[in-house]
């Protein structure tokens, strides 16, 4: 959105609004509930993901309450990315008072319609979403491009979270170059966000996971292939997507995705579910015609259109109800500027058997202009486990050398480890679906110490603290 | 029509609507009472609820009998209409029942009487206790009618008795935590489940057994190891003999405990069995990849083979599972599955959400519904098998309020608070007691300060806790370290926190097997006492203080509470100072030490007390340790 040509005044938008729309009959009555949309003539939802505009010529939030259609924030520019709180009565949303403003992260209660500003950022901050305990996380627009980040909703949480790791304020969580977008917060507390495959180097844009103080990040499944983007999750724990322009979904039991046979359409990710498991969702006919909100029955052949605006499209639905509050991270990050990552069997991958025995496993991160920086080499048991103490946030590649030097497998793209974070990964990847063989890994036999590739000095008051104190 | 006749007509159809209303209302609060056995408040009263733990039907289905664990009685209900016909009063803590072939007979294993109800089901009361052994867990007769098997918990055994007179013939020694056995079709062959490990190696993983009877020779054919396996529970197999099936736990105690999510703590799984899958065993999991089935109990074959279904106590569900897909599984794939979080998905058809803590099911005799008890609901969930739904659910009367102690059972016994589900407080503590099992718990580095779990009976007055002694009461223990490195998600409120305490405190140490009765000592058990109290060693030399049995084991529960260096820190351990655990039922919970390194008590000083820094012991015979140990065990 930093390269906004233009943004209508507001009170263009209003009348543009009340003038355009072309409602279906009531479709209160058949969502049952009220719905935010963000209107906007032009909308490329994956620009994000080269840190670009999605909304290239402006957007706006609008209220549909009864079949009436309304401008949620009149007195903004621009206004997006609309996220209605767990109790139902405020609306977080992305706006921009002024034309020139950056897109800021504000709040609006819905009973009085006043409006508060949660953050103040030097650059974009946008698609923003609730998290438990009074945060909420949000892409931060970087150099690199966007980055997800967290930080308090400025009221004061019932909770206090003991571990100091888990600090008040501003928490970056993404820790690669490339961007990082946020589409949901699941259930069980995981951030679901979007970025490139191969993570930090590629252009695929693929689903990710990650908890709320940035560690534990990984791919959603391991069935990579054409892009995938827009998730949500649904009552039943599925996350729906957009897969190319058709929808595709991830269910708890399978490893790869499902296709969901839904109309012919194209798609635009950001569903919303109803009450009676309907589906909000944005769609249209062709890439010439604009999304439109409608209404579908899994199982059914056809969809309603809810909500549509000439010239606009109608993108990312929202219900104003109150909805279930995920599970809150507690987040067990050490008082540590460096990482542990213990690898259990570094041969095991989808990707098949290795074509010789690793001896070493390399590690690489990034320097600051993105090229690969060797830190450093550590042994691979027999058993094809290591144990490396490795530089918190910041981008990680690790690659399976033989006794020779040789490149047996290297990772495609890049990840990172929280500082503080103790992290075990079964095999390289090997998918969400593969959990650990129950034995002690080799090198825990020979070792408890990490080989150090941090290639830093380290802080760590955790060893000066009172043992037992966990 | 009069106005006077118009109004009363009107007062008495609004009378009536008030009282359709009214039922109406009624039945709606009393079935979301039922479906949850949840009134709202909690009242600080001790209160005894039924517990139902496992049902049998009688064998012309007019009968359907419910064990009720916590108020020491059989219900007898009505199969149709499931109303109760009666209460019977059995021994404490009844564990497991059975049926004679003729139906004449209920035998009732009464696991903290160490006795054997014998009801009359004519008469519909008890007609004999027999004297059993220690903590007898399940009951079998076989089908002659001239024998009863008895799985005994704590002795480690099946005790074989005679059917009519209660006598015992033999025992067989079978693997530790015995608890649950069914008979193959044809009544040859007995299949003996364990819910604890046998003893392993150190760091080594877990090992089960099931042991195999033939009932007519009454000798043990067969232990069929169960690799990796901790805690097995109901064994059930298919009507045509030709697949057998055990519910377990699969631990992951040998991997730190950095996260839960796949399957980083525990899977569920189930040990197939048989013909059917080429007469070896096939280990299959019950998960998914971002949710459970923890701690699976209870499984049944349907009388058709074409379901089986298992009970979840963590998760509160039953898991239907497709046997005909199962089976094409099994044969078109390559093992090991259990590894593989998705494989699930290739054979289970249904989840099916019930009460809390299931355990037992039953058929009913025209198979089409299976009846699921809920444990800590008190109720029965009636399944309608074609629809895989919950057709209705039955109340079993007992108190209508929930007490401070039941709540805090509940979330004991819940796999809910943990991420996705995965555990819960009883998966390590199985029947709110221990595993058997060391665990390498994240906080302290990978490989680091591998600790035992330990029984959590008679915790009242033995804080602090941890083996270090970190943890200076149990709501630090139970709250937020249980957060931030068990359940990695958000835990329980403050007052659940409390009640879980409150349950956790309550819980009594069980009678212990190896007090005479009125607690005289034995010989060897006196000479035992007087090794653990005394000042001298056998050269005459004084002990010093802090090296004497019963300075640091000393009080009722044998500790003083405090933090010692007994000489047993590992090279992997960060502290020397070792909190002193209590003594309370030692004999059961081997291994021994802080990191579970001793197999026995005997090694505790043969093997890591080569100083004497853990008590001067290096001076006695293996006959005077063996009095210690004798001694030690009637703690």
């Amino acid at each position: 959105m930093r390269a906004l040509a233009k943004v209508l005044p507001a009170g263009v938008l209003v009348a543009l609004s009340f003038g355009l729309c072309g409602f279906a009959s009531d479709p209160a009555q058949k969502v049952g509930a009220d719905i935010i949309v963000t209107a906007a003539p032009v909308y490329a939802p994956l620009a994000v993901l080269r840190g670009e505009e999605r909304f290239p010529k402006g957007a706006h939030l609008l209220l549909i309450h009864e079949g009436t259609a309304a401008p949620l924030a009149p007195h903004f520019a621009a206004s997006a990315d609309a996220q209605v709180s767990f109790d139902g009565t405020m609306v977080l949303f992305a706006g921009k008072r002024n034309e020139g403003d950056p897109w800021q992260i504000w709040e609006l209660t819905l009973a009085n319609r006043t409006v508060r500003k949660v953050l103040t950022t030097p650059t974009d901050a946008e698609r923003p979403f609730y998290l438990p305990s009074e945060r909420l996380i949000y892409a931060l627009r970087t150099p690199q491009g966007f980055r997800l980040q967290s930080d308090e909703t400025g009221r004061k949480p019932k909770f206090t979270p003991m571990n100091p790791s888990a600090r008040p304020g501003p928490l970056q969580l993404s820790y690669v170059r490339a961007s990082a977008f946020p589409t949901d917060v699941l259930k069980d507390g995981r951030i679901l966000f979007e970025s490139g495959y191969p993570l930090g180097s590629g252009t695929t844009p693929e689903m990710y996971l990650v908890y709320a103080d940035g560690s534990g990040v990984e791919s959603y499944r391991c069935d990579h292939g054409r892009a995938r983007w827009g998730g949500e999750q649904l009552a039943s724990g599925d996350v729906v997507f957009t897969h190319g322009a058709s929808l595709a979904r991830f269910t708890s039991p399978l490893a790869h995705e499902e296709h969901v046979t839904a109309p012919p359409a194209e798609y635009a990710g950001a569903i919303a579910e109803t009450s009676t498991g309907a589906w909000l969702l944005s769609a249209r006919a062709s890439a010439n015609a604009h999304y439109t909100i409608r209404l579908w029955t899994p199982g059914t052949a056809a969809m309603e259109t809810v909500a549509a605006e000439t010239g606009e499209n109608l993108v990312e639905p929202v219900l104003v109800a109150p909805r279930t509050t995920p599970k809150r991270h507690p987040s067990a990050l050490h008082p540590w500027n460096y990482a542990n990552l213990l690898a259990l069997d570094a041969r095991l991958s989808r990707d098949g058997a290795l074509k010789g025995t690793p001896t070493s496993v390399r590690l690489e991160t990034q320097d600051a202009e993105g090229r690969a920086v060797v830190m450093g080499t550590a042994p691979v048991e027999r058993d094809g486990s290591f144990f490396v103490e490795v530089p918190g946030d910041t981008p990680l590649r690790f690659t399976l050398l033989d006794a020779k030097g040789a490149v047996l497998r290297q990772e495609r793209g890049w990840f990172w480890a929280r500082s503080g974070e103790q992290r075990i990964c079964v095999g390289c990847h090997t998918g969400p679906e593969r959990s650990p063989d129950n034995r002690v890994p080799a090198v825990l036999l020979r070792t408890t110490t990490p080989v150090d590739l941090t290639r830093a000095s380290k802080t760590d008051s955790a060893r000066q603290a009172k043992p037992g104190g966990r | 029509m009069s106005r006077a006749m118009q109004s009363r007509l009107r007062a008495a159809l609004g009378a009536g609507l008030a009282v359709v209303a009214a039922v109406l209302c009624g039945a709606a609060l009393w079935n979301a009472w039922a479906a949850d056995g949840v009134v709202t408040g909690r009242v600080g009263d001790r209160l005894t609820y039924p517990s139902p733990l496992e049902m049998l039907f009688s064998p012309d289905g007019a009968r359907l009998y419910v064990l009720c664990n916590d108020s020491d009685e059989v219900r007898v209900l009505n199969a149709s209409t499931y109303a109760e016909i009666k209460k019977i009063a059995v021994g404490h803590k009844p564990r497991g029942f059975t049926l004679s072939p003729d139906g004449k007979r209920l035998f009732v294993t009464n696991s903290w009487d160490d006795t054997l109800s014998v009801i009359d089901t004519g008469l519909l009361e008890v007609a004999a206790t027999w004297p059993e052994g220690a903590e007898p867990s399940s009951v079998v007769e076989d089908r002659e009618g001239k024998r009863l098997f008895v799985a005994n918990r704590i002795s480690n055994d099946v005790a074989v008795l005679n059917a009519q007179t209660g006598a015992e013939e033999k025992r067989l020694a079978a693997g530790r935590g015995a608890s649950y056995m069914t008979f193959s079709p044809d009544g040859r062959r007995l299949y003996v489940t364990h819910v604890y490990p046998n003893l392993t190696e150190h760091r080594t993983a877990p090992e089960s057994e099931m042991t195999v009877i033939d009932t007519a020779r009454a000798v043990v054919v067969d232990r069929i190891p169960q690799h990796g396996i901790a805690g097995v529970f109901h064994v059930a197999i298919s009507a045509d003999g030709r697949l057998g099936v055990a519910a377990e736990l699969h631990p992951k105690n040998l991997v730190p405990l950095a996260h839960l999510e796949h399957g980083g703590a525990f899977e569920d799984t189930l040990t197939l069995f048989g013909a059917d899958v080429g007469n070896r065993t096939v280990e299959i999991p019950l998960d998914e990849l971002e949710r459970y089935v923890a701690r699976p109990f209870g499984v049944a074959i349907s009388p058709d083979k074409s379901r089986m279904y298992v009970t979840s106590g963590g998760s509160e569900i039953v898991t239907v599972i497709d046997v005909r897909r199962l089976l094409n599984y099994v044969r078109t794939h390559r093992a090991p599955f259990v590894q593989d979080l998705s494989a699930s998905a290739n054979y289970v058809v249904a989840r099916v959400a019930v009460g809390r803590d299931p355990r037992g099911m039953a058929f009913t005799p025209d198979g089409h519904s299976v009846l699921v008890a809920n444990r800590l609901s008190d109720t029965i969930s009636v399944i309608d098998t074609r629809t895989n739904r919950v057709a209705s659910t039955i109340q079993i009367a007992g108190p209508k309020q929930l007490s401070v102690l039941r709540y805090g059972e509940q979330t004991f016994y819940t796999a809910r608070y943990s991420f996705q589900g995965q555990i819960g407080c009883a998966n390590c503590h199985i029947d709110s007691t221990f595993d058997g099992l060391e665990w390498d718990l994240e906080p302290d580095g990978f490989g680091r300060n591998i600790v035992d779990n330990r029984l959590i009976e008679d915790l009242k007055g033995t804080d602090p806790y941890k083996w270090n002694g970190g943890n200076p009461n149990l709501p630090t223990e139970c709250g937020p370290r249980t957060e931030l490195y068990f359940w990695r998600s958000e835990n329980y409120d403050d007052l659940t926190l409390t009640d879980l305490v409150t349950y956790m405190r309550s819980l009594e140490s069980r009678p212990n097997r190896w007090k005479l009765p009125g607690y005289e000592l034995t010989a060897a058990q006196e000479r035992g006492k007087e090794i653990f109290e005394r000042k001298v060693d056998k050269f005459g030399q004084p002990i010093a203080l802090k090296n004497r049995c019963n300075y640091c084991h000393s009080g009722l529960k044998g500790t003083d509470q405090k933090s010692f260096d007994v000489g047993t820190k590992r090279a992997t351990d960060d502290y020397s100072l070792i909190d002193t655990p209590q003594l309370r039922s030692i004999a059961l919970t081997a291994p021994y030490l802080h990191d579970g390194s001793a197999a026995t008590l005997e090694e505790i000083w043969t093997i890591y007390n080569p100083e004497d820094k853990h008590g001067r012991t290096n001076d006695l015979t293996k006959d005077e340790l063996n009095d210690l140990i004798e001694y030690l065990r009637t703690r």
